[in-house]
């Protein structure tokens, strides 16, 4: 069964008819080609799917896309604008918080909702913001250096 | 001090814009035209006989495409290790047997993943349930079930590819029920040692089955043209040459009709090196309904069915004098590889090789067993041997030193290895930065001041502090398929240039330091170069990234490929500038100049031109070659550990600052050090992140991950349940660089990102004994065991 929702997408209002058992996820990777939104388990333990719901950081793969109507939503493709980086992004590359890139997206955007809600969050409060963001790679170190080098700036 | 002006620079990688953005591709990410879906149907049993499989009903669901079993691929057989001692023992799907719960028993490939996923449950199968045998010491007792009683004969892959040593008699080895690997190793004489010991200690460690959980689950994309009859194939994997060669192995097809193509790998740790099950299904599947089929493990599948760290035994005894010299040891380990061989007899190898570099034993003996049980398959994770063999080890020596009334720091410098020694293989030690790691380790994390030798009597309160130290060893690359690297490079009219490398990058950056090599060599920037890399039709061949020998070998077959596009630019230059010597001549800024007049140069774009038009139409391709360890022809022996491991090994020391809250158990990493010795940094930031992803991972490893098992059955196949280290469990961190310069290496690299998961786990271990006086010999510790080992519980 299908129902028509509406959702302003990385600044762009769109009208979608949409599979109501599909999640959130599967219809930005798969309807909307947006792929830089992961799916990593698939069961909201991981933080790989992360988007801004309305500006709040939500796992994608646990909402379904109806829910989200009338929402509106930010992927990693948001962010980048005009072929530059957007500052997090930036910050993240500079400092060596990337390494496999999957888990990437995912904690840039809730860097990016951390610092709007909070431009200058200590130490703790990184740490706490991307903790239901899991990264195998880098042990942390340098994504918590990449979102400080943003707050001290 | 060096002059370089890109290598050993923190530079931004060179994939970071694509995965900063989202634009970078994985395996997951790939859409094909037609594209079905596959699922596998896995066993419910670990260890039954499959009597029947009825295919029909799901065959008839609309939507289903294509349904495969074992019955189909009887004679089919792979293994990551495939040679005449210790054959294949895999099939696609199962044949006869299943073997631990998740087995691959069929296949479908249907229109959506909804649709395949209903059609595995129309899928009958009819089972005789078996016994099984879940550890490795009742699998080797004589009354256990047999879990692999088939003949398994034919050619093994080493055969084929013409490498396998003299065909090895198996009556050589140890007669043992369940045994899938032997390793005995033995220099000196272990029992005059002991008996010219001072002192003599035996202690007994256990490790437990831990997940590698990259955050991109396993996939893979088959896409086969019947007209070409030629497949192509996206894989998430760390060694595309070595996946094409197990792919036409199996798929009965010339390697060249087969393209592995280029994607982005999210993480992988050892755990995408072999050939699984579903590629080979998704291959089948395709050529089988002609059609694009794209397989996408589960959370659940990728932590049971893809491979498992081996859980391990280790019996260790050691004779030391008053001294603290070690005259003596025996090793004895017993590795559970699960229902299939996976990397048994390589990890029990590499327990060996990755004790024997750290410390100078004139008498040792090392003997190593891997035993199928009815678990889950167990392969090479990130260390592959070394953290359970260091571990024990240096808690070993912990224990000896408390015994002896000495400082462990100090035993530790007596017996490691220096520059210079030769390894009782043979191997040598151009480069070992092991007593200036140890010494910078102990400094950094404060030694003398902080060690507490508590004793569990006294009474210092709830929370009590500790520090441990701990040392490992790595390889740089080996003699393993394809057995070399070899790179391309070409100049463009611009004076850029394209790099062609068939290495994989798995995160750990390769594409970037290869490109500060290439950069560094030929005189241009960073900016300058693409890298074409990952596809095995466009690249060259190249070891892959394992074995921790991408710096090393690769690196090394790009630095010769640049030195090769150079000097064709020199000569090109030469000509315009007017002299025949070249030696005269350096590059930089994308001009070639006089060394002693930089004012008088040509560009690139020149210096190119003058080469096509007047040596021959030479539009300058540079190429290069390394041998995974230019010493020998040969792979070492892994049941007798005899001939050449690897041509540098990388060395750590570790050391881990905790705290014990003796009240609930649970123990925090407070600091964690790591002095490492990887001979030189390509990329300074790169390194530092290898070496902070290996703490972070030794450190879940070694307090909170374990794959809990009961009777085959696992029970923690999540994130919720599988404890690896979050954000918050991000200890302060101390990443020195102990810069030795291997003579062998690539501006003196060597391995890095691999062997330091390894220390951190002794480190921690002994760490937790400084501070409330009591050893935990099993990992990982968790508050049950601490407040066992208290007598609290």
């Amino acid at each position: 069964m299908k129902k028509t929702i509406h959702l302003v997408i990385n600044d762009e209002e769109k009208s979608l008819s949409v599979d109501v058992n599909k999640t959130l996820l599967e219809v930005l990777r798969e309807d909307l080609g947006l792929t830089g939104t992961k799916r990593g388990c698939n069961q909201g333990e991981c933080g790989a799917c992360t988007v801004l719901l309305n500006g709040k950081p939500v796992s994608s793969c646990s909402l379904l896309a109806v829910k989200a109507d009338g929402k509106s939503i930010v992927t990693i493709e948001g962010l980048a604008k005009d072929g530059t980086l957007h500052p997090i992004q930036k910050a993240f590359n500079e400092k060596g918080a990337i390494q496999c890139g999957f888990c990437t997206p995912g904690m840039i955007l809730v860097t990016k909702s951390l610092l709007e809600q909070n431009p200058k969050p200590q130490l703790a409060e990184i740490k706490e913001a991307i903790s239901g963001n899991i990264c195998r790679c880098t042990g942390y170190v340098k994504i918590i250096e990449a979102i400080s080098s943003l707050v001290d700036s | 001090m060096n002059n370089y002006n890109i290598v050993g620079k923190g530079i931004p990688r060179v994939d970071g814009p694509a995965k900063a953005t989202g634009k970078a591709i994985y395996t997951v990410d790939v859409e094909l035209p037609g594209m079905l879906y596959a699922k596998i149907l896995r066993s419910p049993y670990p260890h039954a006989r499959i009597l029947h499989i009825d295919t029909s009903e799901a065959e008839r669901l609309p939507g289903v495409k294509a349904v495969i079993t074992g019955q189909e691929f009887r004679d089919v057989r792979y293994a990551f290790v495939d040679t005449p001692r210790y054959p294949a023992d895999e099939h696609p799907l199962a044949v006869d047997k299943v073997r631990y719960i998740g087995d691959e028993v069929a296949a479908v490939a249907a229109e959506s993943e909804a649709i395949a996923e209903k059609a595995l449950s129309l899928i009958k199968v009819e089972y005789e349930i078996l016994p099984g045998v879940f550890t490795a010491e009742e699998a080797m007792k004589q009354e256990a079930p047999m879990i692999h009683d088939e003949q398994l004969g034919g050619t093994s892959a080493w055969e084929q590819w013409g490498v396998a040593q003299k065909k090895a008699s198996r009556e050589t080895e140890t007669r043992v029920n369940n045994l899938s690997g032997h390793t005995y190793v033995s220099f000196g004489d272990v029992e005059k040692g002991f008996r010219e010991a001072d002192y003599v200690r035996e202690d007994r460690f256990t490790l437990e089955a831990t997940a590698h959980c990259p955050m991109e689950p396993h996939a893979a994309v088959a896409s086969y043209d019947p007209l070409e009859q030629k497949l192509d194939v996206w894989l998430s994997t760390q060694g595309i040459f070595l996946k094409r060669f197990f792919l036409s192995k199996v798929l009965k097809m010339p390697p060249s009709k087969i393209r592995v193509h280029h994607t982005f790998v999210g993480g992988a740790f050892g755990g995408k090196i072999d050939l699984f099950h579903y590629e080979c299904c998704a291959a089948y599947l395709s050529i089988k309904t002609g059609r694009p089929v794209k397989i996408e493990l589960e959370r659940e599948e990728v932590f049971m069915t893809t491979r498992q760290r081996h859980p391990i035994i280790v019996k260790i005894k050691s004779g030391v004098k008053k001294d603290g010299t070690i005259v003596a040891q025996d090793i004895k380990v017993i590795a559970d590889n699960g229902a299939y061989r996976g990397s048994g007899p390589v990890v029990i190898f590499l327990c060996h090789g990755f004790s024997f570099p750290i410390y100078n034993i004139a008498n040792y003996r090392y003997e190593g067993f891997s035993v199928y049980t009815n678990n889950g398959i167990r392969g090479p994770q990130r260390g592959h041997g070394a953290p359970q063999i260091r571990f024990s080890i240096d808690s070993h020596i912990d224990l000896i030193a408390r015994d002896l009334g000495m400082d462990p720091v100090d035993i530790m410098l007596k017996n490691v290895r220096h520059k210079g020694d030769v390894l009782p293989n043979g191997d040598r030690l151009d480069s070992c930065g092991l007593t200036e790691c140890i010494e910078g380790a102990a400094r950094a994390i404060d030694w003398q001041n902080k060690r507490r030798q508590f004793k569990p009597s006294e009474d210092n309160g709830r929370y009590r502090r500790g520090v441990g130290i701990s040392l490992c060893a790595m390889f740089s690359g080996a003699m393993y398929y394809p057995f070399a690297s070899a790179a391309v490079v070409t100049l463009h009219d611009d004076g850029s240039a394209t790099l062609f490398t068939g290495a994989q990058d798995i995160g750990q950056g390769s594409y970037t330091t290869l490109s500060q090599v290439l950069a560094e060599e030929l005189g241009i920037s960073i900016e300058d170069i693409r890298v074409v890399a990952g596809d095995t039709d466009l690249c060259p061949i190249d070891i892959g990234s394992f074995l921790s020998g991408t710096a090393l070998v690769t690196g090394n077959a790009v630095k010769l490929a640049a030195a090769d596009a150079k000097r064709q630019l020199l000569e090109g230059a030469a000509d315009l500038l007017g002299t025949d010597d070249i030696d005269r001549l350096a590059t930089g800024d994308k001009k070639v100049f006089f060394k002693d007049n930089p004012e008088q140069s040509v560009s690139f774009q020149q210096a190119i031109q003058a080469s096509i038009l007047k040596q021959g139409g030479n539009p300058i391709i540079g190429r290069g070659s390394y041998k995974g360890y230019p010493r020998t022809d040969r792979y070492p022996s892994l049941a007798k550990g005899k001939g050449l491991f690897t041509g540098a090994y990388g060395f750590a020391a570790q050391a881990a600052e905790v705290e014990v809250d003796t009240l609930t158990g649970k123990v925090t990493l407070l600091k964690a050090v790591t002095f490492h010795d990887c001979g030189f940094p390509l990329n300074k930031t790169i390194v530092e992140g290898q070496v902070q992803g290996c703490v972070s991972m030794g450190a879940g490893q070694a307090l909170s991950e374990e794959l809990v098992f009961e009777n085959g059955q696992l029970f923690n196949p999540s994130f919720l349940t599988y404890q690896i280290p979050i954000s918050l469990d991000t200890p302060e961190s101390v990443e020195e660089i102990v810069s030795t310069i291997e003579p062998s290496g690539p501006f003196g690299a060597k391995e890095v990102g691999e062997g330091v998961v390894a220390g951190i786990l002794g480190a921690i271990g002994n760490a937790v004994h400084d501070a409330i006086g009591v050893r935990i010999y099993s990992l990982p510790i968790t508050p049950e065991k601490v407040l066992r080992a208290l007598g609290k519980i």
